[in-house]
C-alpha cells in the first residue's frame, strides 16, 4: 500500500513499525494524534515530496522512485543522511555494543567467546565511523559546494579550491561496503557459536543486527543511486560552465 | 543454483494469476509466461524451454499421452496438470496434480518436491561441504594476519592458488573478512587468542 500525505502518521506508523525511526530523522516525535502526513510535514518544516519519497521507499522495498528523489535538493539529501549518520553513531551502535557487553558480564564460561565477539564488533564500529566520517569531512562539503557553483552560477574562491579537490567519482569507487562484517558476525553468531546462558539477550542482538543491515543497505542505496548520479549530472554542467 | 522456469496453461484469468502469485513462494524458481490460448501451447513450450509445464487437461492438444511424446521428448519436463475435476490421477498420467479446491501449502508442498527432484540429478548437494585440511592450513595463515603473497611464499604455492582457496573457504564458511575468519579459526582452534595480532 502506498503512503499518501492525507493519511494519518498514526495510521501509517501502524502500518510499518520500522518507520518510526525514519521518522525520527526528519525531527517528527510521536505523540501526534491524528494529524495527516501533510499536517505533520508543515509543522516540522518537512518537505512534504522528500518525505513521502523516502518513507514509501523504505516502506516497500520493489518502490525506488529514483527519478523522484534526484529532483529533491543535495542540501535535503544531505541533512537526512547525516540524522541516519549521527544516529547509528550516537544510538544503534553503542545500543549493540551495550548489549554485547551485558552479555559478557553474565556468569558464565563463555567469557571468552563473547570476548571475541566484543572485539569483532569493536572493530566493525571503528570501520563504519571512519566511513561515516570521511563523508561528513569530505564527501558532503564537496557536493553542497557543487550545488552552491550552480545555484550561483559562479565560483567563490573557497568553492573552487573545494571543487578542485575532489570529485564524485573518487566517492564512487571508494565507497566500500559496509556490510560485509556485519554480515559476517550474524554468520559467526548463528552459525558458529553456542549461544550463552542469556539466550534471550543473544537472540536480540542477532535481530539488532538484521536490522541494522536493513537499514544500512537502505542508506547506502540512497548514496549510491540517488546522491551519486544527481552530482555527477551537476558536475558536468559546471565543466560547461567553466 | 540455476533457477527453475514454470510456464502456467490455463483458460482463466483469475487461475493463471492467482497461480503465479501463489508461486512466487517458491524460492529458486520463476513463472516466464502465462498462455491463455490452446493453440500457442506447443510453439510456447518449444520455444521457451521451460523446466515444468502447469496446464489445464482442457488445453492439452490431442491426449495426454500424445504431448508426453511430442513435448517431453526432447527436453526434461515436469508436467503438472491443474484442473477442477476429481480423479484426474486415474485419467491422465503426469508428474503432479494441483485441484482448484487445494489449498496454498498443498500446492507449494507439491512444487517443491518436483524442484528437489529436478535438482537433485543435476545438482550435489554443496551446502554441506566442510573445509579440507589444506584449506584450513591456508585459513590459519590468513588468521595470523599473513598476506596473500607471504602465504604462497610459505607454503610453496602460487598466488593464484591462494586466491582460490581463499574464495573456497569463504564460500564454505559464509565469512568474507578478514576478521571473521579469524573468529571462525579461533573457534576451531586453528589458532590461539593470544597469537593474533
Ligand atoms: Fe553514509
Ligand atoms: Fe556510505
Amino acid at each position: 500500500m502506498r503512503i499518501k500525505k492525507d493519511m494519518k502518521l498514526a495510521d501509517v506508523i501502524q502500518l510499518n513499525y520500522m518507520l518510526i525511526p525514519v521518522i525520527h530523522r526528519f525531527g517528527i516525535n510521536l505523540g501526534f494524534g491524528d494529524k495527516t502526513v501533510a499536517d505533520v510535514c508543515r509543522e516540522n518544516e518537512v518537505d512534504i515530496n522528500f518525505f513521502l519519497q523516502l518513507v514509501n521507499a523504505y516502506h516497500d522495498k520493489d518502490y525506488f522512485p529514483k527519478e523522484e528523489l534526484q529532483t529533491i535538493p543535495v542540501k535535503n539529501i544531505v541533512n537526512y543522511l547525516k540524522m541516519t549518520h549521527s544516529s547509528y553513531l550516537n544510538d544503534k551502535l553503542s545500543e549493540i555494543e551495550q548489549k554485547i557487553i551485558s552479555l559478557q558480564s553474565e556468569d558464565t564460561e563463555d567469557q571468552k567467546y563473547i570476548l571475541l565477539i566484543r572485539n569483532f564488533f569493536e572493530g566493525y564500529k571503528s570501520e563504519l565511523t571512519e566511513h561515516i566520517m570521511h563523508e561528513e569531512n569530505v564527501v558532503f562539503p564537496y557536493v553542497l559546494a557543487v550545488e552552491e557553483i550552480i545555484k550561483n552560477q559562479n565560483f567563490t574562491e573557497r568553492n573552487r579550491e573545494i571543487f578542485e579537490s575532489f570529485s564524485i567519482e573518487k566517492y564512487e569507487e571508494g565507497h566500500n561496503d559496509v556490510e560485509e562484517k556485519l554480515m559476517d558476525l550474524k554468520t559467526i553468531m548463528i552459525k558458529y557459536l553456542t549461544p550463552p546462558a542469556n539466550s534471550t539477550l543473544y537472540h536480540t542482538i542477532i535481530q539488532d543486527l538484521f536490522k541494522l543491515e536493513e537499514d544500512l543497505n537502505y542508506h547506502s542505496r540512497i548514496e549510491d543511486k540517488v546522491l551519486t548520479p544527481k552530482v555527477i549530472l551537476m558536475e558536468k554542467s559546471i565543466c560547461n560552465l567553466i | 543454483m540455476a533457477r527453475s522456469t514454470i510456464l502456467i496453461a490455463d483458460n482463466s484469468c483469475m487461475i493463471r494469476k492467482g497461480l503465479r502469485s501463489i508461486l512466487q513462494n517458491l524460492e529458486n524458481s520463476e513463472v516466464i509466461q502465462l498462455i491463455d490460448n490452446k493453440e500457442d501451447v506447443c510453439g510456447i513450450v518449444h520455444k521457451r524451454k521451460p523446466d515444468i509445464l502447469i496446464i489445464n487437461p482442457d488445453m492439452l492438444p490431442g491426449d495426454c499421452l500424445d504431448v508426453k511424446r511430442e513435448l517431453f521428448n526432447e527436453n526434461k519436463l515436469s508436467l503438472i496438470l491443474l484442473s477442477n475435476r476429481k480423479n484426474l490421477k486415474n485419467d491422465l498420467k503426469a508428474d503432479g496434480y494441483i485441484n482448484y479446491m487445494d489449498g496454498q501449502n498443498t500446492i507449494l508442498d507439491m512444487m517443491q518436491e518436483i524442484l528437489n527432484k529436478n535438482n537433485k540429478s543435476s545438482f550435489p548437494n554443496k551446502n554441506s561441504e566442510t573445509i579440507s585440511s589444506r584449506e584450513k592450513n591456508i585459513l590459519k595463515h590468513i588468521a595470523l594476519g599473513l598476506t596473500n603473497k607471504e602465504i604462497a611464499d610459505q607454503l610453496f604455492i602460487s598466488i593464484h592458488t591462494v586466491v582460490t582457496h581463499r574464495k573456497n573457504i569463504t564460500q564454505k564458511l559464509g565469512i568474507k573478512s578478514v576478521s571473521g575468519l579469524t573468529v571462525y579459526a579461533i573457534l576451531h582452534n586453528l589458532i590461539s587468542m593470544d597469537e593474533v595480532k
